[in-house]
C-alpha cells in the first residue's frame, strides 16, 4: 500500500470520479453547515476520508509531497487557531469572548436582503477552523498508522 | 480477584438501573431539560443568531466555548496519536 499501483481502473475512479465529488460534497457541507444538516466536524470528516482515499491510491510517497504530516499537523493547529482567534477578535471590538456581533457585514446584507448576518459569517468562520482541524486530524492519524504499519 | 470485579460490576448495574426509574420519560414537555433554556433557543435562535439551522445556532453561538473544547480535543488526540507511533530513530 505504500507504493503506487499500477491499476489503471483504480486510478480513474478514484482521481476523477470519487475524489471530485467527495471534495465538493463536503464543502457543500461546510458551507450549507449554516441553513440546514452539516457543520465544520461533519465537512471534516468528508474531508478527510478523501484525502484518506488519495493516501490509499496513489501511495503515500506521491500524497506526502503533496501535503506532508508535518503540514496536516500545521493545519490542524492553524484550524484551532482560527476557531481562538475569531473569539479573540471579539475582544479587541469590545464584545465578551467568541461573540461574533462584531463582524462587519454590510455588503452580506445587502448580498443577503436580510438582517444579523454577521453572526452567521464568525459560525462561518469558526466552522471553518473546525474543518480544517478535523480533516487534517483524522488524516494525520492514518499517517502515523501507515507509517507504523511499514516498518514492521 | 475475577469474582470480586463481577460483583462490582453487578453491584454499579444494579444502582443505575434502580437510579433510571428516576429519570424523566422520553420526550416529556415537563422535564427540566425542556423547560430551562430550549424554549429559548427554539424561539429566538432565528432572530438572535440570523441563522435558519437551529442546531448550528446552539452549537456554534450559545455553546461557542464547548465547540472550542471540543474541536482543542480533536488537536490532541491527534498529537498524543502522533506521539505513540512517531518513528524513533533505531539506536545500533
Amino acid at each position: 500500500m505504500n507504493e503506487r499501483t499500477d491499476s489503471i481502473v483504480l486510478h480513474f475512479i478514484a482521481q476523477y470520479l470519487m475524489a471530485p465529488f467527495i471534495l465538493l460534497f463536503g464543502f457543500y457541507v461546510l458551507v450549507f453547515g449554516e441553513s440546514g444538516p452539516g457543520g465544520g466536524f461533519q465537512a471534516g470528516a468528508i474531508v478527510g476520508s478523501a484525502l484518506v482515499l488519495m493516501r490509499l491510491t496513489e501511495g503515500m510517497e506521491q500524497s506526502r509531497r503533496f501535503l506532508s504530516s508535518r503540514g496536516l499537523l500545521l493545519i490542524a493547529c492553524a484550524g484551532v487557531g482560527i476557531y481562538a482567534g475569531v473569539g479573540l477578535l471579539a475582544l479587541f471590538a469590545g464584545q465578551p469572548f467568541l461573540d461574533y456581533s462584531y463582524v462587519p457585514n454590510g455588503w452580506v446584507n445587502a448580498f443577503a436582503e436580510r438582517e444579523h448576518t454577521s453572526r452567521a459569517l464568525g459560525v462561518l468562520g469558526i466552522e471553518i477552523g473546525v474543518f480544517l482541524a478535523v480533516a487534517a486530524t483524522l488524516t494525520l492519524i492514518f499517517d502515523y498508522l501507515m507509517e507504523r504499519l511499514s516498518d514492521a | 480477584m475475577r469474582l470480586l470485579g463481577l460483583l462490582v460490576l453487578v453491584l454499579l448495574a444494579g444502582v443505575f438501573v434502580h437510579a433510571s426509574g428516576d429519570l424523566p420519560d422520553r420526550g416529556d414537555p415537563n422535564a427540566p431539560a425542556n423547560v430551562h433554556v430550549s424554549p429559548h433557543y427554539l424561539e429566538n435562535a432565528g432572530d438572535e443568531v440570523g441563522m435558519p439551522n437551529v442546531v448550528s445556532a446552539v452549537l456554534a453561538d450559545y455553546r461557542g466555548y464547548d465547540t472550542l473544547g471540543e474541536t482543542v480535543v480533536i488537536l490532541t488526540a491527534g498529537i498524543a496519536v502522533a506521539f505513540v507511533l512517531i518513528r524513533r530513530p533505531r539506536r545500533q
